[in-house]
C-alpha cells in the first residue's frame, strides 16, 4: 500500500517540478516522467490484485475532519487503475505532440503538464480512498483539473463559455453528490464507506433518495443524457488530448462510482434496476442520434461518449436485475459487459480524438463540411481513425464488439423471467441494434467525409505529417484495440476479478443450483468466427490484388455530366438529413437562408447547422420560468414593507426548519 | 437464386427471359475484364468488394442452408451474423465514398438510413423466437414452429419481418430496384457505380448468395418437416423452399411499383411491429401458462 502513496508523492513532485523548471522541454519530461514512474509503481500494486483476486488495504490518520483514511484496492479499483494511469501517460505524450506548435510561439505549457499529473493524482484517489472526504477532495481535483485543462485556448471567448459551461455542470453533480454523502452521513455519523455500506443495505425511503441522488450526480459526471449538454462543447473546445481523456478515461470516474456504490448496497431492489435501464437506454439512443448530424468531428465524438456510456449503464442494468431475480448468469454477463465496455471505450474513443486531432493540427479545423480527401495526405491518421470508427461501431474483429456482444447475450438471456421483463429487455436488445446501426451511419459519415473523396475547401491547407508521438500513442491505442477484439481472453482476464465481485454479492444459499457459464467458452466462439473472417476475407483481398495491380485509373464516373467539381461532393449534411428528417423532434435543423429568387438574382446564402434539442428547450424553460418569476414580482408593490414582511418569512421558515431538523436527530 | 427471381419476373411480364445461371455466366465475364479505378479513390473502393464477400460468406456459415443445423453454430450467433453484414455494409459505404460522387454518396446514405431502420426488426424477431424456444443459436431459433393460435402470430410476425428483412437487405422491390441503377432513386446499386471488372462480379456475387441466406432464413423457419425423420428429404424441402421465396419475391417485384423513397421507412416500421407482436403475444402464451 506504501507503493501507491509513493505513486501519489511521485505525482505530485512531478506537478512541482513542470512549474518549477525554467523550459517547457523539461517541465513536459519532468511530468512524463514522474507520471512513467507512478504508472510503473501502481501496475506494480494493482496487478497481483487482478491475479489474484484478494483486496489490498491500509489506513492512515489524518487531521481534522477526515481523521481516519481507510484505503482499499479491491479488483474493481485494480481495474480502473491499471488502464487510467496509464492512459493519462499517453496522452501527456500526445501533448507534447499536439502542443509544440504552441511551444514554439513561446507558451509556457508548465501549469498544462502539471495539471495532467493532478489529473493522473485524482485517479489514484478516487479509485483507492474509502472515506467520502477524501473521495470528493480527489472528484474535485479531477473537475478542476479538467476545467483548467479544457480552457488552454483561453483567450478564445467560445472556450471559455464551453469552460465554464463545464465547470459549473459538474459542480451541479458535485451538490447533488455532497447531498446523497450528506444524507448517508446523517444517517451513520460517520464519513467511512464500511458505514454508508450497512445503510445502504437497509432497505427503506432514504435508501432509494440516496440511490436516486448517486445515479444523478454520477450519471452527470460520465455525461448521461439528458445532463450531457455541457459535453459536447467542452469537448470541442478542449485540446485533443484533454478531450480524450475527459471523454475515456476521467468521465469514466463516474462509472466506477455507480459500481462501488452497487457494491456497497449489496442487495438493490428491482425498480433500481429498471431505473438505470431507462436512464442508459434514452442515453445511447439519443446520444447517438445526435452523433448523426453533427459538423464539428469531436463535437460528434463527444456525442458518441453519451452513447457509449448508455450502453455500459445498460450491461450494469442487466447487471442489477439479476441481482435481484438471483440469476448468477445475468449478474456475470451484465457487469462483465458493461465493465468491458468501459476499457473498450476508452481505447476506441481515445484513439478517435487523438486522430481528430491530428486532423486539427493539420488542417486547423475539425468541420467536416470543410474537410475531404484527407485520407491521402494523413494516411496514417486515417487508418487510426477507421479502426476507431469501426471499432465503435461495435463491429467484429474489433474490441467493441467483444463488450456488446456479451452485454446482448445478457439482454437476451435465457435467464430472464418470461412475461413483461423479457419483452423490455428484448425491445432493449432491439434498441441496441438501432443504435449500432446508426453509429455506423455517424462513423461512415464522419470518416467518409473527412478523409475520402476530394478536398471540399480549397482554404483549408493541410501541412505536415503527423508529429511522432501523436503516432505513436495511437498505435498503442490502436493495439488495444486489436488485442482485445481479436484475442478476448486478454479483457476477460482484467474484467473477471471485478466481475467476481459482484457474482459473489448473489445470496449463496440459492434455491438451485447454477452453475456460472463460463465467459471463456462464451467468447471462444466469437473469437473463432472473427479470426475465420478476418481470414476470409485477408485471402480474398490476397487474391484480389493479383489482378487489382493491373488495373488502370480514370476520373469518378459523373453520370455523364461532364464538369463536377469538389463542391459537388456529397457533404455530410446532406449524407444525414434524411435520417435526421426522421427524426426531426429531437434533431431539428436551424436554417438561415437568403434564397435567389427572381429573373436576375443577387447573391444568396444558406447557412444550416443541426441544434442540441434538449439544450435549447432546458434554456427555454429556464427562461419561461425567469419571465414568470419577474412577473410575479413585479406585481408586488414595490415598498420597504413588503420586502420586511418576505424577509420574516424566509427567516421564520428556516429557523423552524432548523428547529425541526434538530429535533429529529437522536 | 437470383435467377429464380428473374424468370419469376419475366413470367409475369410474358417474356422468356434470361437464362437461370445468367448470374454465373456475369460473373465468370466480369472475372475475365480488366478493373478500372476512380483516380480520386485511396484503396477502399478496392477493398469494399472483397470484405463484403467475405462478411457474406462467414455468415451463410451460420444459417442452416439446407440441412436442420449449419455449418458454425454458437450460443447468440445471430449477434454475430448480424454485425458481419455490418461490417461489409460499412465497407461497401466507405468504397462508395471513397471515390467522392455524389451519387454514390446519396446511395451511401440511404443505405445507412434504412439499414438503421431494419436493424432492430431482425433483434427483434430472433429476440422473440429467443424468448419462444429458450434457446439463443440461430440453428434452435429457426425450428420453432407453431402448435396452437398464439404460437401462430409468433410465427407469422417472425416471419413477416423476415420477408421484409429480405427485401431490405437484398435491396428488391418494393424496397429498392436491383434492375437499373441509373435512377437517382436507387440505394444500392448507385453505391457500386464506380465498382468493375471482377470487383463488380464479387459484389453481385456476395449479393446473390446474401439473397439466399435471407431465403434460407426464411425457408428454415418455414419447412413443415421433421427434421429428424427423413434427411434427404428434410434437405430438399428445404431447397425447394428457398426457390418458393424467390417465386414470390420475383412475383411481388412484378406485381407492386417500387416505394417512394418517404414511404420506405413506413414500410419498413411494418417488418417491426409484425415482430413486436409476435414478441407480446410470445410472452402472452408464457404469462398465460405461468
Amino acid at each position: 500500500m506504501t507503493i501507491v502513496l509513493a505513486a501519489g508523492l511521485t505525482l505530485i513532485i512531478g506537478a512541482i517540478l513542470a512549474l518549477a523548471l525554467p523550459d517547457n522541454r523539461s517541465r513536459a519530461w519532468a511530468a512524463i516522467g514522474t507520471q512513467a514512474a507512478a504508472t510503473g509503481l501502481i501496475l506494480a500494486a494493482v496487478v497481483p490484485v487482478i491475479m489474484s483476486g484478494t483486496p489490498i488495504s491500509a489506513e492512515w490518520t489524518w487531521s481534522f475532519p477526515v481523521e481516519i483514511v481507510r484505503v482499499r484496492i479491491d479488483a474493481l479499483s485494480a481495474f480502473f487503475l491499471c488502464w487510467s494511469l496509464p492512459m493519462a501517460l499517453l496522452g501527456s505524450v500526445y501533448a507534447l505532440g499536439y502542443l509544440r506548435p504552441h511551444f514554439e510561439a513561446g507558451r509556457n505549457g508548465g501549469s498544462h503538464f502539471a495539471l495532467l499529473n493532478m489529473t493522473a493524482l485524482s485517479f489514484v484517489m478516487v479509485y483507492t480512498v474509502e472515506n467520502a472526504m477524501v473521495f470528493l477532495l480527489g472528484w474535485e481535483i479531477a473537475a478542476v483539473a479538467a476545467w483548467l485543462l479544457v480552457i488552454w485556448d483561453y483567450k478564445n471567448q467560445k472556450v471559455r463559455f464551453a469552460g465554464f459551461n463545464y465547470l459549473i455542470s459538474t459542480h451541479v453533480g458535485m451538490f447533488v453528490l455532497v447531498a446523497a454523502f450528506m444524507v448517508m452521513h446523517s444517517q451513520t455519523g460517520s464519513m467511512d464507506f464500511g458505514a454508508f455500506s450497512q445503510f445502504l443495505h437497509q432497505p427503506g425511503t432514504l435508501r432509494n433518495v440516496t440511490f436516486v441522488l448517486l445515479v444523478t450526480s454520477f450519471g452527470l459526471k460520465s455525461a448521461f443524457f439528458p445532463f450531457h449538454t455541457w459535453l459536447p462543447r467542452a469537448h470541442s473546445a478542449a485540446p485533443a488530448h484533454v478531450s480524450a481523456l475527459m471523454s475515456g478515461v476521467i468521465h469514466k470516474a463516474g462509472l466506477f462510482a455507480l459500481l462501488r456504490f452497487t457494491l456497497l448496497m449489496g442487495a438493490p431492489e428491482e425498480w433500481m434496476g429498471w431505473y438505470l435501464i431507462g436512464f442508459s437506454a434514452l442515453s445511447a439512443l439519443l446520444g447517438v442520434l445526435y452523433t448523426s448530424s453533427q459538423r464539428d468531428l469531436k463535437r460528434l465524438l463527444g456525442y458518441s461518449s453519451t452513447e457509449n456510456v448508455g450502453i455500459a449503464g445498460l450491461g450494469f442494468g442487466v447487471g442489477i436485475l439479476g441481482l435481484c431475480w438471483h440469476q448468477p448468469a445475468l449478474v456475470l454477463l451484465g457487469f462483465t459487459g458493461g465493465i468491458l465496455h468501459i476499457l473498450n471505450h476508452a481505447l476506441f474513443k481515445c484513439l478517435l480524438f487523438y486522430a481528430a486531432g491530428a486532423v486539427y493540427l493539420a488542417a486547423h479545423t475539425v468541420d467536416i463540411e470543410r474537410l475531404g480527401g484527407l485520407a491521402r495526405r494523413m494516411p496514417r491518421a486515417a487508418v487510426f481513425f477507421l479502426i476507431g470508427g469501426l471499432a465503435i461501431c461495435g463491429l467484429p474483429p474489433l474490441n467493441g464488439f467483444v463488450s456488446e456482444f456479451i452485454i446482448y447475450a445478457g439482454l437476451l438471456n435465457g435467464a430472464v423471467p418470461a412475461g413483461l421483463a423479457r419483452v423490455v429487455l428484448v425491445c432493449v436488445a432491439a434498441l441496441l441494434a438501432f443504435v449500432g446501426a446508426v453509429s455506423a451511419l455517424s462513423m461512415t459519415r464522419a470518416f467518409g467525409i473527412t478523409f475520402l473523396g476530394k478536398p471540399r475547401d480549397p482554404q483549408v491547407h493541410v501541412d505536415g505529417d503527423t508529429p511522432a508521438p501523436l503516432l505513436m500513442t495511437m498505435t498503442l491505442h490502436a493495439a488495444g484495440v486489436l488485442l482485445i477484439g481479436l484475442w478476448p481472453p486478454a479483457g476477460l482476464w482484467l474484467v473477471r476479478g471485478a466481475a467476481k465481485l459482484f457474482t459473489d454479492l448473489c445470496p449463496s444459499p440459492l434455491p438451485t443450483v447454477f452453475v456460472l457459464p463460463d465467459m471463456a467458452a462464451i467468447l471462444a466462439p466469437v473469437a473463432v468466427a472473427s479470426a475465420l473472417l478476418v481470414a476470409v476475407v485477408g485471402a480474398l483481398l490476397l487474391i484480389a490484388r493479383r489482378f487489382q495491380r493491373s488495373a488502370a485509373a480514370h476520373v469518378t464516373w459523373g453520370c455523364g455530366y461532364s464538369a463536377p467539381n469538389a463542391r459537388m461532393q456529397y457533404s455530410g449534411t446532406s449524407f444525414s438529413a434524411q435520417f435526421a428528417s426522421l427524426f426531426e423532434t429531437v434533431l431539428p435543423q436551424l436554417r438561415r437562408e437568403d434564397l435567389p429568387a427572381g429573373y436576375f438574382p443577387a447573391d444568396g446564402h444558406l447557412a444550416t447547422h443541426h441544434v442540441d434539442a434538449v439544450e435549447r428547450r432546458m434554456f427555454q424553460v429556464l427562461g419561461d420560468g425567469e419571465a414568470l418569476a419577474t412577473t410575479v414580482i413585479s406585481r408586488i408593490p414595490d415598498q420597504p414593507r413588503f420586502g420586511f414582511a418576505a424577509g420574516l418569512i424566509t427567516l421564520a421558515v428556516i429557523v423552524g426548519l432548523i428547529l425541526l431538523g434538530g429535533g429529529s436527530v437522536p | 437464386m437470383t435467377g429464380v427471381i428473374n424468370r419469376a419476373k419475366s413470367f409475369w411480364a410474358g417474356r422468356k427471359g434470361v437464362p437461370l445461371l445468367q448470374v454465373l455466366y456475369d460473373f465468370v465475364r466480369l472475372a475475365r475484364k480488366r478493373p478500372v479505378y476512380s483516380s480520386v479513390a485511396v484503396g477502399l473502393v478496392q477493398a469494399a468488394p472483397y470484405v463484403v464477400l467475405g462478411t457474406t460468406l462467414v455468415s451463410g456459415l451460420l444459417v442452416p442452408l439446407i440441412g436442420p443445423a449449419s455449418p458454425v453454430s454458437f450460443p447468440f450467433d445471430f449477434v454475430f451474423f448480424a454485425y458481419a453484414w455490418g461490417l461489409g455494409r460499412i465497407f461497401l459505404m466507405l468504397g462508395a465514398l471513397d471515390t467522392g460522387s455524389s451519387f454514390e454518396g446519396m446511395g451511401a446514405s440511404r443505405e445507412a438510413t434504412f439499414s438503421a431502420l431494419i436493424e432492430p426488426a431482425l433483434f427483434l424477431a430472433a429476440g422473440t423466437l429467443a424468448a419462444a424456444t429458450g434457446k439463443s443459436a440461430f440453428a434452435d431459433l429457426l425450428r420453432f414452429r407453431p402448435d396452437d393460435p398464439s404460437t401462430l402470430v409468433v410465427w407469422t410476425g417472425c416471419v413477416i419481418a423476415l420477408f421484409v428483412l429480405l427485401q431490405v437487405e437484398c435491396a428488391r422491390i418494393p424496397v429498392d430496384d436491383p434492375s437499373t441503377h441509373l435512377e437517382l432513386t436507387m440505394i444500392h446499386e448507385v453505391m457500386i457505380l464506380d465498382h468493375s471488372g471482377p470487383d463488380l462480379a464479387a459484389i453481385q456475387y456476395a449479393a446473390a448468395i446474401k439473397l439466399t441466406i435471407c431465403a434460407g432464413l426464411l425457408a428454415s423457419l418455414l419447412n413443415p418437416l421433421d427434421p429428424a425423420s427423413v434427411p434427404v428429404l428434410f434437405a430438399g424441402m428445404n431447397l425447394a423452399l428457398i426457390l418458393g421465396v424467390g417465386i414470390v419475391v420475383g412475383t411481388v417485384e412484378s406485381l407492386i411499383a417500387r416505394l417512394k423513397l418517404r414511404a420506405v421507412p413506413q414500410y419498413v416500421f411494418l417488418a417491426l411491429v409484425a415482430a413486436f407482436v409476435a414478441l407480446l403475444s410470445s410472452s402472452w402464451r408464457v404469462g398465460g401458462r405461468g
